[in-house]
């Protein structure tokens, strides 16, 4: 597996996913629960801020009443300069807008259609030091022209905001981060155990019911189905040897009367005369010995195949295809068929190069034979990303779509079939060798006639 | 030839070791394993033929043995097992050809022929040129005349008159061209082996009054001067 592969697949494993759906929940959880903290907590702040400010213009405006400007004046210049009441904020101007008393440099720029409060940045006094601050403040007319700004230096209460905003935004980041982090670490090491598990799958599946699923100390889940899959395993291999067993056997026992039969007729037939009509008996008992063989031949690869014990290399199929393609080229033009094939370069597979060789040549055997003279059959291996694929197909009379299943079981020959000579078993070789190297048989109408694929996945 | 028949089954073995003797070979015959290895490595042999499932001793064992203590003569391996990957570990084991039951004794011959001849050439690389009659096959050059004259062969065709050449004289059937030249072990139905030939034969024996290469009825092809 290369790098980038391998990191992909951890960002696509269920370990991930799960991590980021807990880490989008955590951090949405987060995101209320500190929303809930700042909304409350700001209202605590700018609650007691407004009332402060409310209750200082109420007290401005009594007093206003009672004392002269000038006097008026000197508290709130006596106010400004105070330091006890930190952060207030004072201004008085006169009609032209020109400040006569208070802790403002200037009257600020107030957008038209504000309400009773605003808010805006000013230059404020802060110790013995000014500060360009945020004020909150309320304003209202005096008799005379003159106008009054009565506010407070927000600015804390906006750091203090902006601090829980940004501990909120952290919050969240970090949550997404340790998920996203957490879910890699899982992913990773799930992606590593699995990914141990589907190697040795794989070669199991190849035919080599030796090998078992990794087990590592940890007691979890995996390892657990791990433990159980081998034993099941034990049991398939246990079954398989077993088959194999009764079909070598079963082999051994057909084959050596065979040869018995096969070696007594010919030794009779050596002492026989050309034209003796003992010979022409043992020459039909040899035919048919020659008939029981290939029978027997093609029904034990069949159950060779379906045990899948049979040894896989490394198959070229393009050459593989090429060279049956070649080895049938003659045959076809002798019976006036035309042979086409078109073979992609370069495919190659795991599996048996004799039974798949078999197979197409099976296939081939049975184009030709349902192809009329002047017909055609051709025979395509194509490769893309899903996967490679053979197709075999003739303009003969095919095989109704209905019975297309069928054809499939063993020893079955539709009554089209039964004109030209074959054992019926063609196809059941063809399906079982598919099978044993994962690939789909996929018998289609070629619009007229047969086409057969072999689809095999990547 | 010293041929050492190791079969269990007294019919295939007594007609084998009968049809061999016919054909001019001296036969030894062995019922198990066990004698057939004593037989194996006391007495000088040409071949050994040897059934894969033996009593006492596995043919295949025997094989091994007898590969292992540096006897190098052929073996050719009958079996009754005989597919695919059987074939493969009786080659593996030290077998030099495998044939499976049953056999029709035609073949067996050829191949004994075949061995023979492999044996005698040595296992050093065959000579550049191969000649028979006035038709030579030049390996280097890919260059086939008769009579001087230049014959045109595709790859394949070359290469079943390589494989025809170099059993020149000897009867070679349909299996062991399609094994031997194309490296494919089953029957097809069709007649493809034929049809190849006829092809060939066109080729090299038309234009020329004596034809070189022949049909042994019942058994294979021929490549040979006589008729």
């Amino acid at each position: 597996m290369d790098q980038e592969q391998g990191f992909l697949g951890v960002l696509t494993s269920s370990p991930f996913r799960i991590a980021i759906v807990y880490s989008i929940a955590f951090a949405l959880g987060t995101v209320a629960l500190l929303s809930g903290v700042y909304f409350a907590v700001s209202r605590v702040i700018d609650g007691s801020t407004d009332n402060l400010i409310e209750a200082e213009v109420q007290g401005l405006r009594e007093q206003y009443l009672v004392l002269s400007r000038s006097d008026f004046i000197d508290l709130v210049e006596q106010r400004s300069h105070t330091q006890d009441v930190r952060g207030a904020v004072y201004l008085m101007v006169d009609p032209r807008m020109r400040p006569v008393a208070g802790n403002l440099p200037a009257w600020p720029t107030i957008p038209p259609g504000e309400g009773k409060w605003i808010q805006f940045k000013a230059i404020v006094p802060y110790g013995d030091q000014t500060r360009v601050h945020e004020v909150r403040a309320q304003r209202f007319p005096l008799p005379g022209g003159y106008r009054m700004l009565v506010g407070h230096d927000v600015q804390e209460r906006q750091d203090v905001k902006n601090l829980m905003m940004r501990g909120l935004v952290a919050a969240v980041v970090s949550t997404m981060l340790i998920g996203i982090g957490g879910g890699i670490w899982m992913g990773r090491r799930i992606l590593a155990h699995a990914g141990a598990i589907s190697a040795v799958a794989t070669q199991i599946m190849r035919g080599d019911l030796s090998r078992r699923l990794p087990v590592r100390d940890a007691e979890d889940e995996l390892n657990t189905l791990a433990r159980e899959i081998n034993g099941m395993l034990d049991k398939i291999e246990q079954l398989t040897l077993g088959m194999r067993t009764v079909l070598d056997s079963a082999a051994h026992d057909l084959r050596t009367p065979l040869n018995r039969l096969q070696s007594t007729a010919e030794a009779a037939l050596a002492g026989l005369g050309k034209d003796s009509p003992e010979r022409r008996v043992l020459e039909r008992v040899t035919a048919e010995v020659d008939r029981m063989r290939s029978t027997l031949d093609a029904l034990l690869r069949i159950a060779l195949a379906e045990t899948g014990t049979v040894a896989r290399e490394a198959v070229d199929l393009s050459a593989l295809v090429a060279s049956i393609v070649e080895l049938y080229a003659p045959v076809t033009e002798e019976r006036g068929i035309e042979l086409r094939s078109e073979v992609a370069a370069g495919v190659h597979i795991q599996g048996s190069r004799q039974l798949l060789a078999q197979a197409l040549a099976n296939l081939l055997d049975n184009a030709i034979k349902f192809t009329p003279a002047g017909g055609h059959v051709r025979v395509f291996l194509r490769n893309d990303a899903t996967g490679s694929e053979i197709t075999v197909e003739d303009d003969g009379p095919g095989i109704p779509a209905d019975k297309r299943e069928l054809v499939l079981g063993r020893r079955v020959r539709l009554d089209e079939a039964r004109k030209v000579p074959g054992s019926g078993l063609g196809l059941s070789l063809v399906a079982a060798v598919t099978k044993l190297h994962g690939a789909r048989l996929v018998l289609a109408d070629a619009d007229p006639g047969l086409r057969v694929s072999l689809k095999f996945a990547v | 030839m010293h041929i050492l028949i190791v079969e269990d089954d007294q019919v295939a073995r007594d007609y084998l070791a009968k049809a061999l003797r016919e054909v001019g070979h001296t036969v030894d015959v062995a019922a198990d394993g066990l004698e057939g290895l004593h037989l194996a490595s006391s007495i000088a042999l040409d071949l050994v033929i040897v059934d894969r499932m033996l009593p006492k001793l596995d043919g295949l064992a025997l094989v091994q043995s007898l590969r292992a203590t540096g006897r190098k003569f052929p073996v050719l391996i009958l079996s009754a097992l005989g597919d695919v990957d059987d074939r493969i570990t009786g080659l593996r084991a030290g077998g030099d050809d495998y044939l499976t039951k049953p056999y029709h004794v035609s073949e067996l011959l050829a191949r004994i022929d075949a061995l023979a001849r492999r044996a005698e050439l040595g296992s050093g690389e065959a000579a550049t040129k191969l000649k028979l009659a006035d038709l030579e096959l030049d390996r280097m050059t890919r260059r086939v005349t008769r009579g001087g004259k230049k014959i045109e062969l595709t790859a394949r065709e070359f290469q079943l008159l390589e494989f025809l050449m170099r059993h020149s004289g000897q009867v070679v059937t349909r299996t062991m061209l399609l094994e031997g030249v194309w490296d494919y072990h089953f029957d097809p139905q069709t007649n493809v082996i034929d049809v190849h030939i006829s092809r060939l034969r066109q080729a090299i024996d038309k234009d020329f009054d004596k034809p070189l290469l022949h049909t042994v009825r019942g058994a294979g092809y021929s490549l040979s001067e006589e008729d």
